[in-house]
């Protein structure tokens, strides 16, 4: 925090006496900045508010200085982040995580989705775009971007998760961090078309058209089998992103949008849809996104993310250090399922013994973020285990990390969605552990 | 908002719902596709809640159901040759997998050519600029299969755990076929022959000890169609649900019925909304060991400060960037190598850089850079410094 007010400091101040002035106040806020950085001193004038700074003085930018508006520089931190382990030998391969600790809401801003690629992110001229839908149909059909967006246009609020979120610490936490440990996902307003409006006028053929391989245009021609239940259901082809054209990032210019179902699935940089009697057997579902189980047996097509939870602050990045003894403070979390509308969020303070309902806050839509709360009175010093657990309205509850250890072992890196725990330390820090027997 | 879950489809409901989807499709002449995966009672093929479009309304959503009764005339019918162009995929029964041969010997040449510097040799896999490059072979495929039951907990907590590479894990061959011509050479795809696509995959199943119909794979094998139809491998049958035949889809619903297949919890099922003393009194706090993996780039922070300046151009990262996918096992920076380039003069060099060569570099790596900071990307990597 002494780091902030000296670097907000050179960005103000325009002459030496007004530094001198403000250097002074600085060193005062430095001292109280160990303990309490977001608090102001009871006994002193603050001097944020006894001056006036640059900005309130001089002109601030044109309107003209940004068309298309960024966030204020002093978010720079509000960014995805990448690490090593979670890259096939090169950050093509790669993925970048959400922030999620910094999330509002229930929509994630498109600079900060998730960004998960196998050849990297491709960049799309859409006038060559082309999308091929072919196979078991009475009639094939090539379409431009354009003509794709002609069809009558569905807008629907979805999360997209990678089944490894979580995967790393099917053995142990591994990450003291809630951006590591559950940011490998993001959420959006998706606007696009239901497949099946346009398989109407294809003559899908019911008896041998019973899966989908959606292909993506892209380096590693990444592509995954879809059954024809959900293709007649809900999933979608979608172009549009928060209000604007997809970004880069998640498959401009059109991508494969199959609610609640792995991030994989939702195939970026379209190409073709073909239609078949058997599945494809793609890359990624076979030597990838399979999970295995201690018999041996490994779950292919493992499709929807099942119902999840995370406390979302506190968290390791949004501790509890600033807190005095007797504060009343909001504890929050997302909530999610693939399968469904999320219908409750229980809480725990005690790691998962005894559990309390939470409140559900704002939009509650299905397969979508659900924000949750729970009020608390801080009692400085007093360790906690915060634990929250999800249910939908298919009637699943998210399991303990015993029962999903004891059912399907330690191996299957995907689909883990055991409840999380942060410990709050007596000091107000939180660390991510896991109870286990 | 309405919605039906997948006990009430499969119950005494299923009349009231069959109901439900006449009204739904009383708009159109023909029964409305999403309707054929759920009526007749069938579950959810991924056991999860259904909302069908009911009155205008899926869930909490408006629907314009005048929109949806086709009638649309967009596109055109796509030519013979640009669906041969696109339609490449290989399916495991041979479907779209083109004639062609090639030896064990051919793809170890291609291999050390092309394919070596990220995968290791012999497919043992190799670092990269960040993290690993996949292993293509974990041993003899069947000895390293009976390791799919291995775990990585209780006694053998430090131990190893199942050796999931190529010929240990995968169910079939048609994968690494189409994912070899499309997807590989990695910074340089869809550039193989089937030919040499053919060679390729003899390699691959020659270091994972392939049997093919009673014959190793050895270095003498040449693969050809009639051989690959042939191939089985031994953890064809590792996976569930059953996907394959006209019964699949029925065996994948029925899979996801029941929560107890993929480690769920359902309280339709037995499962217990536990409030009060749910856990043992010898349960056990585990922390995240020191640190844990906490190389995160950029690293952690959420403090509100305005960014550092950006320094000047820094050829090391660019390399990082760009360039070290391949060059970091081949041309390293600073690698003896270099000598056998440099001879025709620095700007032959930097020619080259910028506009790729036949040998596979892509011009200027693929990157954006521009031609000043792209020579001084070059220099880093002839000097190493």
């Amino acid at each position: 925090m002494n780091k902030v007010q000296e670097n907000s400091t050179e960005n103000t101040v325009s002459d030496r006496r007004a530094f001198f002035k403000k250097t002074a106040a600085i060193s005062t806020v430095a001292a109280a900045a160990v303990v309490a950085p977001q608090n102001l001193l009871a006994s002193e004038d603050d001097h944020a508010i006894m001056h006036h700074p640059a900005w309130a003085q001089k002109l601030g930018d044109p309107v003209t200085a940004n068309l298309y508006g960024m966030p204020s520089k002093y978010e720079h931190n509000n960014t995805r982040r990448n690490t090593p382990l979670l890259a096939s030998g090169n950050w093509q391969a790669s993925i970048a995580v959400t922030p999620i600790h910094e999330s509002c809401g229930i929509i994630t801003p498109n600079g900060l989705f998730f960004s998960r690629c196998h050849g990297g992110t491709a960049q799309i001229d859409p006038n060559e775009f082309r999308l091929m839908i072919h196979g078991e149909l009475e009639r094939d059909i090539v379409l431009t971007y354009d003509q794709l967006r002609r069809y009558p246009s569905v807008t629907r609020t979805h999360f997209i998760e990678c089944p490894a979120n979580g995967g790393q610490e099917w053995r142990a936490t591994q990450f003291n961090s809630v951006q590591f440990a559950k940011g490998f996902m993001a959420s959006a307003e998706w606007t696009g078309v239901y497949i099946k409006d346009i398989l109407k006028d294809l003559g899908l053929k019911k008896e041998t058209a019973l899966w989908m391989l959606a292909e993506g245009s892209d380096n590693s021609e990444m592509g995954r089998t879809i059954p024809i239940d959900k293709v007649l259901d809900d999933a979608m082809l979608v172009w549009g992103q928060n209000g604007e054209a997809l970004r880069p990032e998640q498959g401009y210019p059109v991508r494969l949008l199959v609610p609640g179902w792995e991030g994989n699935l939702c195939v970026k940089w379209l190409k073709r849809l073909e239609f078949a009697s058997e599945p494809f057997y793609c890359k990624e579902e076979t030597a990838k996104y399979t999970a295995l189980r201690k018999d041996g047996k490994a779950i292919q097509h493992f499709y929807a993310n099942e119902v999840n939870s995370t406390v979302t602050s506190p968290s390791p990045e949004k501790p509890w250090t600033d807190l005095k003894d007797g504060d009343l403070i909001e504890i929050e979390g997302l909530a999610w399922s693939g399968m469904g509308t999320i219908t409750g969020v229980d809480f725990s303070f005690d790691g998962g013994r005894n559990y309390v309902p939470a409140q559900l806050k704002g939009l509650v839509l299905p397969k979508s973020w659900t924000r949750w709360s729970i009020m608390h009175t801080y009692k400085k010093g007093q360790v906690l285990q915060l634990t929250s657990r999800a249910m939908d309205d298919a009637g699943y509850i998210q399991p303990t990390v015993d029962q999903e250890v004891g059912q399907l072992g330690v191996e299957g890196v995907y689909h883990r969605n055991a409840v999380e725990t942060w410990e709050v330390t007596k000091d107000g820090k939180v660390n991510h552990v896991q109870i286990r027997s | 908002m309405f919605k039906l879950d997948r006990k009430l489809i499969t119950s005494a409901s299923v009349i009231a719902v069959a109901g439900l989807f006449a009204i739904g499709c009383s708009g159109g002449s023909a029964a409305t596709p999403g309707d054929v995966a759920y009526k007749n009672g069938k579950a959810t093929i991924d056991g999860g809640t259904y909302y069908p479009i009911v009155d205008g309304q899926t869930g909490p959503y408006a629907v314009n159901e005048a929109a949806r009764n086709g009638g649309f005339t967009y596109g055109r019918k796509p030519t013979q040759n640009e669906i041969d162009a696109w339609n490449k995929d290989v399916m495991p029964d041979g479907t779209g997998l083109p004639e062609g041969s090639g030896s064990v010997e051919e793809g170890e040449e291609l291999y050390e050519a092309q394919c070596v510097m990220c995968h290791g040799d012999f497919g043992s896999g190799a670092s990269g600029t960040a993290g690993g490059y996949p292993a293509l072979s974990k041993g003899n495929a069947y000895e390293m299969q009976k390791t799919m039951t291995n775990q990585r907990s209780g006694d053998n907590k430090d131990g190893d755990g199942p050796a999931r590479a190529f010929g240990s894990y995968w169910p079939q061959t048609s994968t690494l076929w189409w994912y070899i011509q499309s997807g590989m050479p990695h910074p340089n795809t869809k550039s193989l022959s089937n030919d040499e696509t053919y060679a390729l995959t003899a390699y691959i199943l020659s270091i994972n000890e392939i049997v093919i119909d009673g014959e190793e794979v050895d270095d003498e094998y040449v693969l050809d169609r009639e051989k690959f139809l042939k191939i089985q491998l031994p953890n064809e049958n590792g996976f569930v649900p059953n996907i394959d035949g006209p019964n699949a889809p029925e065996d994948v619903r029925k899979f996801y019925a029941n929560a107890k297949n993929f480690g769920a919890q359902n309280l339709n099922q037995g499962a217990v909304r536990c409030m009060k003393d749910c856990q043992a009194d010898t349960v056990k706090t585990v922390y995240v060991k020191g640190a844990g993996i906490s190389d995160f780039n950029p690293p952690m922070s959420v403090v509100r400060d305005m960014p550092k300046e950006e320094g000047p151009f820094d050829p090391a990262a660019a390399y990082e960037a760009a360039c070290a996918a391949c060059h970091a096992g081949y041309l390293s920076p600073g690698a003896s190598e270099w000598a056998g380039y440099t001879g025709k003069g620095i700007e032959k060099v930097y020619a080259n850089g910028i506009n790729g060569t036949e040998g596979g570099m892509p011009a200027k790596g693929g990157s954006s850079l521009s031609d000043a900071e792209f020579k001084m990307v070059v220099d880093y990597l002839i000097k190493g410094k």
